[in-house]
């Protein structure tokens, strides 16, 4: 750690997995549900549940943005951060009020929420995904604007590098989308329009700029790539996702009232969504194969080229796997959906969160990298995580195509529960993928607290320059 | 002007009277297949010309030459057979 | 960090003019205008009198003139890319000048030719043949934008004597781009005007 004030990150990354840990429980319990509908009823039903555990993605997602973000601009600004007390103070606003929803979400029911939220005022709730009361989409806009204001005061004032300036619009970016989130229209086509906007323009857009650039970074530092190099593709990768990503937003505007152009944009940009992915896991391995240093953080090195892969994989492929108008017509709404959810947020924003996590929480802990016990619990943990995720997503895809045949690409189309039952199978056999990777994440956990002897100095007396 | 200045200006000189090629089979309303066929040469070799001289792939080793070759060789055969 | 480096850096060894970096971005493009040509052909093949008829209405001596435009400027810029070979640096950047202003005239027609289909109340829903007229012309036409904008960068920066016989990477690098918006046209042109 170069900067005192870095250390405001280290809360916000614990607070970052202690949501991952409280997702997957949810996730688990959702699971179970599909199998065994009446599991925790009335307590957690269903719709609960995956609000929740929705909600916590994105929640501690956040956090760990915020936190990597805290811990790279001073580095990268070479300075330290403008405000750390205004970073703890709003680490704490968020916290709370992220914790005030979720258990509002669990202890009253949805309607009652609303109105003990005063919803009517400015109604904004019951929308997937942006189910949070008004004042706490309010209480995101502010911790955000001031979150803003403290990375942008540093970044202003400091050197000003691309990673920075790559992160701090896609920051700036994640803050200006959510806004469409208050607006919510009568009609439904324009409400579906500016609902996207929030959650396609976020995870197909913005993000992967805060991806690339937070992947960026921690390939200059555990590569030791001349930072020029890493920049150029950086510029080109981000240029490709935007380009791509913005009008691929299309692919959500089939057959919901929009006019029929938006079939061929939405499949043609879209199927191109793919390749700024795969120019990252070339550009990834490529780095590292040209790496000038050997890093003691083996662990953080597998978390990055784990992302370049399975972000690929997940939002990649699987994307298009199901992106093209004719294939969409089958396929939309369907467990392939899922399947794609579960791996691209996986493979691309929670192992970025994790990479960042495992190179800096070494050195938020005054070590240039955990002891390589600690290291090789959180490479099982790695291993065990992504492996049941890739499994989770294998039996997803596969519920997914039979419920396409049996239900959609049929002349003699089977009602809804009768397709689910016999596809019963593959959600067992996800939640057992399930329960490994809860085991994976025990493990993670528990990496943070395994000791072993001290490295042999490597880390003393290096200056770290990149 | 030096040797490179020449080649460039022949080849700006050949695509200036493809297109008006193009443009005059356009204008007498000419199609059917030969039509097309040769139109679809024309779009071949000019693009092959910019891709050499122009953009200077001529010299530089495959595959990177050949990408741009290739591309053209495929859209440019797919249009014939969409339109055949 | 210098004091653990183990490995020699290694650079990137293609050979193609430019940034490489330039290069895998050109073949994406290449890749996204391929497959929209193609989606445009095989709709034809099944529109063929909706397409031949709608075609009759564009304005093919405008589509020419660009296209005449475009390889024009397109040389200008070979021309720039020759004179900072020379190390002639203010050549270079007049060279490229007059690359940009074609480009310029370029847009101009193609904003002529769109306010004119506009004024015809023609719309991306009008019909499908239109949908792929104004589509790709568009898209295209923003890549002509964009090309302009990194023409001019590079113009003023050998205004300033930033490039030199030795080093210019940076004029190939714009050079390669501008080739690929006169490449993709190339195509374009005789695809949506005049094949039918």
């Amino acid at each position: 750690m170069k900067y005192s004030s870095q250390a405001v990150a280290k809360p916000y990354f614990i607070a970052a997995i202690g949501l991952f840990v409280g997702q997957i429980v949810f996730g688990l319990v959702m699971g179970l549900q599909y199998v065994w509908g009446d599991f925790l009823f009335p307590e957690i039903p269903f719709n609960v549940a995956r609000m929740v555990h929705t909600n916590l993605l994105i929640v501690w997602l956040l956090f760990g943005f915020m936190g990597a973000a805290y811990y790279l601009v001073p580095e990268e600004a070479e300075r330290e951060l403008h405000s750390p007390l205004l970073a703890k103070v709003l680490f704490w606003i968020f916290l709370v009020a992220g914790a005030l929803t979720i258990l509002g979400y669990l202890l009253v029911p949805y309607a009652r929420l609303a109105e003990l939220t005063m919803n009517d005022l400015l109604p904004t709730m019951g929308r997937e995904f942006l189910e949070q009361p008004t004042i706490t989409k309010i209480g995101i806009v502010i911790v955000a604007l001031g979150f803003l204001y403290n990375i942008g005061m540093t970044i202003l004032a400091g050197r000003k590098t691309v990673v920075n300036l790559v992160l701090l619009t896609g920051l700036l970016g994640l803050a200006v989308f959510f806004l469409f989130s208050f607006y919510v229209p009568d009609n439904l086509v324009l409400d579906k329009y500016f609902w996207w906007w929030v959650v396609h323009l976020w995870v197909e857009g913005v993000w992967e700029l805060i991806l690339g650039a937070l992947l960026a970074f921690v390939l200059i530092k555990i590569t030791g790539v001349d930072r020029e190099v890493i920049e150029k593709w950086l510029y080109i990768i981000i240029a490709m996702s935007l380009i791509t990503g913005l009008i691929g937003t299309g692919h959500h505007f089939y057959w919901i009232g929009t006019p029929g152009y938006w079939q061929w944009w939405g499949s043609i940009f879209s199927a191109m969504e793919p390749i700024p992915f795969f120019m990252m896991t070339v550009f990834a391995f490529n780095m590292v194969n040209r790496r000038r240093r050997e890093h003691p953080n083996k662990a953080a090195m597998l978390w990055a080229l784990g992302t370049a892969v399975m972000s690929f994989l997940g939002a990649g492929v699987w994307g298009f796997l199901h992106t093209l108008a004719p294939v969409n017509y089958y396929t939309h709404g369907t467990q392939i959906t899922a399947a794609h959810g579960h791996m691209a947020f996986y493979g691309a924003y929670v192992m970025i969160v994790l990479t960042v996590i495992s190179y800096a929480m070494p050195k938020l802990r005054g070590e240039e990298a955990a002891n390589p016990r600690a290291q090789v619990v959180e490479m099982w943990s790695f291993w065990l995580m992504t492996v049941s995720m890739v499994f989770i997503t294998l039996f997803l895809t596969g519920a997914g195509v039979l419920q396409v045949w049996m239900q959609r690409y049929t002349d003699v189309p089977q009602a809804f529960m009768v397709v689910q039952d016999k596809i019963a199978i593959f959600y067992w056999l996800r939640e057992a993928a399930g329960a490994v990777f809860m085991t994976g994440l025990i493990l993670y956990v528990i990496s943070f607290f395994v000791t072993g002897e001290k490295r042999e100095s490597v880390s003393a007396g290096v200056p770290d320059t990149a | 002007m030096d040797k490179a200045g020449y080649r460039a200006l022949r080849v700006w000189l050949a695509l200036v009277v493809l297109t008006l090629v193009t443009y005059a089979a356009g204008r007498a309303g000419l199609g059917g297949r030969l039509v097309i066929s040769g139109l679809l040469l024309s779009v071949l070799i000019k693009g092959q010309m910019i891709a050499d001289v122009f953009m200077g792939l001529k010299g530089v080793r495959s595959p990177w030459r050949w990408m741009v070759t290739g591309w053209l060789l495929v859209v440019v055969t797919l249009i014939g057979v969409a339109f055949s | 960090m210098e004091a653990v480096a183990t490995h020699p850096a290694v650079q990137e060894k293609s050979g193609l003019p430019g940034d490489f970096a330039i290069w895998i971005f050109i073949y994406a493009e290449l890749l996204v205008f391929g497959v929209f040509f193609l989606a445009y052909a095989f709709t034809r093949a099944r529109h063929v009198e909706l397409f031949n008829t709608f075609q009759q209405t564009l304005n093919r001596e405008s589509g020419a003139i660009n296209t005449l435009v475009l390889i024009t400027s397109s040389y200008f810029v070979v021309m720039a890319v020759n004179a900072i070979r020379r190390n002639a640096a203010k050549r270079c950047s007049q060279w490229l000048v007059l690359a940009i202003l074609g480009g310029g005239v370029f847009v101009v027609i193609k904003l002529a030719e769109f306010s004119a289909k506009h004024a015809e109340g023609v719309t991306l829903s009008t019909n499908t043949f239109y949908m792929f007229y104004l589509s790709l012309t568009f898209f295209h036409f923003m890549h002509v934008l964009m090309g302009m904008v990194i023409l001019s960068v590079v113009a003023v920066k050998a205004h300033r004597g930033d490039y030199s016989a030795e080093e210019h990477t940076g004029v190939e690098t714009g050079a390669s781009y501008w080739h690929m918006v006169d490449l993709v046209w190339i195509v374009l042109f005789p695809l949506v005007y005049v094949l039918h």
